[in-house]
């Protein structure tokens, strides 16, 4: 299987932050979601990827094409859509439309459209008149009705009120049926990454510190509540997160709980359930173990 | 790939330019008109009004088409939404300069010419074309300065600072040209006289306009981050 996009060893360095030794691969027709705090790096990695930004080490390959040198190339075939692009405010909707068609042969017009009619849009309105959900949606149909085989989505559904959320993510979970189309995008809501990606890599400071498919992240990760006192060491057990204490109770997040309930039992522990995590509650105990798990 | 593959996407980036600062370049050509208008009316009173009016117009057109085209972008974050589509920075930067030269030039031709029109038509003393071409060339040179300053340098200071700075120098750049016989000397006479100091003026500052646009080229094709 080609891949839709690979990073080797890329770095990227800001004066007050750095993308450190960046290692991934997205296969073609997969969809990747990025999950990190603010400043994470996620925002950089998909400049990088749609061009915006130049690695100061590493090579990067969108769509087969190494980035920047075939550039042209692959931006023709990606949708870059990020929190902080703006359109022009002074034009319409249709001149935005007018000037992305001309830039790209596969622009679908009826698909345009369509999307006009559901995301509710105007497309003679400027684009100053458009509220911040009419904007991120107007972004999302120029990048849509392109039909673009990469698409890269920076925050899609960040500051929208729920209407405007769930209308964005239909649209969303429509394109990823698409089993040609690969994805890659980044969102603070982990609910929507847990709902859409096949993937996920969780970024923290700068580095990958983890990247799997979601049901090996989910499968991997449980929460264990024991009752009564625990050994001393149990938080430098291999698999342990976290340790939290709460009256008689203690509650562990883990990875690999099978080998951890058998160490609890034949430490004596009392183990009174283990429940599986959410991905923000997987983010949360990977970042606070460091990504070492 | 080389720009001239990518040409169609250079072309439709100047038309974009030319489609949101239409409406603004006519006005600075209607301004600069009326200046014209009193220039030619050869009284010392239109003529001096209609001589500032028409620095002000060439000055602010220059201001305008720079702060739009590049400064503005950047500030309202378009420059993104620009640098996703299938461009390099190279095609951006030939897109620039060529939406400029539209975007500037196109008033700024009307109003060269206008101006060679008044004077060779109307009762203004004929020699004053040489000097008047002279101020011409220091607005074009002060136009690429801020040009290549506003590409190379995202800091709006001192953006700011090198428009006001290069457009300002114009009045002792005129103040300069009254010191040099051989071109003070001719302004009020028929003969139009191109004398080796004004066209070694003329030609330094062509030149050096080209030179600090290909310098920019230069440096904005190492830069790292386009956003």
């Amino acid at each position: 299987m080609t891949a839709a996009l690979t990073l080797s060893g890329v770095c990227k360095r800001y004066p007050a932050f750095a993308l450190e030794d960046v290692d991934l691969a997205l296969p073609e027709g997969e969809i990747m979601g990025l999950v990190g705090v603010n400043g994470a790096g996620k925002s950089t990695l998909l400049r990088l990827l749609g061009g915006l930004a130049l690695p100061d080490r590493g090579t990067i390959e969108v769509l087969g094409h190494p980035m920047p040198a075939q550039q042209v190339q692959a931006k023709r075939e990606i949708g870059l859509a990020s929190e902080d692009m703006r359109l022009y405010g002074s034009q319409t909707l249709r001149w935005h439309m007018d000037l992305v068609r001309a830039a790209y042969p596969r622009w679908d017009e009826a698909y345009a459209g369509e999307l006009l009619r559901r995301f509710d849009l105007r497309a003679a309105q400027p684009l100053k008149a458009f509220s911040h959900g009419q904007r991120v949606k107007a972004l999302l149909l120029l990048n849509l009705a392109r039909r673009p085989r990469l698409l890269l989505l920076d925050e899609p559904t960040t500051g929208l009120d729920p209407v405007a959320r769930a209308e964005v993510l239909e649209a969303l979970s429509e394109v990823l049926r698409d089993a040609a189309r690969s994805v890659l995008f980044s969102s603070h809501d982990t609910h929507d990454i847990e709902r859409l990606a096949d993937r996920i890599t969780f970024l923290h400071g700068g580095r990958v510190i983890d990247a799997r498919d979601t049901a090996a992240f989910l499968d991997d990760w449980r929460r264990i509540v024991c009752h009564g006192a625990l050994p001393a060491s149990v938080g430098q057990w291999d698999g342990v997160a976290s340790v939290r204490a709460n009256g008689s109770l203690s509650e562990l997040r883990v990875r690999g709980a099978e080998a951890v309930v058998g160490l609890l039992r034949a430490a004596g522990a009392d183990v009174r359930s283990v429940d599986p995590m959410n991905l923000e509650e997987i983010f949360v105990a990977t970042v606070r173990g460091g990504g070492k798990h | 790939m080389s720009p001239l593959a990518n040409l169609p996407m250079i072309r439709l980036l100047v038309a974009k330019d030319w489609d949101l600062f239409q409406r603004q370049l006519a006005a600075y050509v209607g301004a600069g008109i009326l200046a014209l208008a009193l220039i030619g009316s050869a009284k010392p009173w239109t003529f001096y009004l209609g001589s500032l009016l028409l620095l002000v117009v060439l000055v602010a057109a220059a201001c305008f088409a720079i702060s739009t085209s590049l400064l503005t972008e950047r500030k309202e974050r378009t420059l993104g939404f620009v640098m996703s589509l299938p461009v390099t920075p190279l095609d951006f930067y030939l897109a620039k300069i060529a939406g400029n030269l539209v975007t500037f030039g196109v008033p700024f031709v009307v109003l060269v010419g206008g101006t060679a029109g008044v004077i060779l038509s109307t009762p203004v003393p004929d020699g004053l074309l040489v000097w008047s071409l002279l101020v011409f060339g220091h607005v074009l040179l002060a136009h690429a300065v801020s040009l290549s300053v506003a590409m190379a340098v995202e800091s709006e200071g001192w953006n700011t600072f090198a428009m006001i700075a290069s457009m300002v120098l114009v009045n002792p750049f005129i103040m300069m040209l009254g010191q040099i016989p051989a071109i003070a000397g001719p302004m009020r006479g028929e003969a139009i006289v191109w004398s080796a100091e004004a066209i070694a003026i003329l030609s330094t500052q062509v030149l050096l306009s080209a030179a600090v646009i290909g310098f920019t080229g230069w440096v904005h094709c190492r830069k790292r981050a386009f956003y």
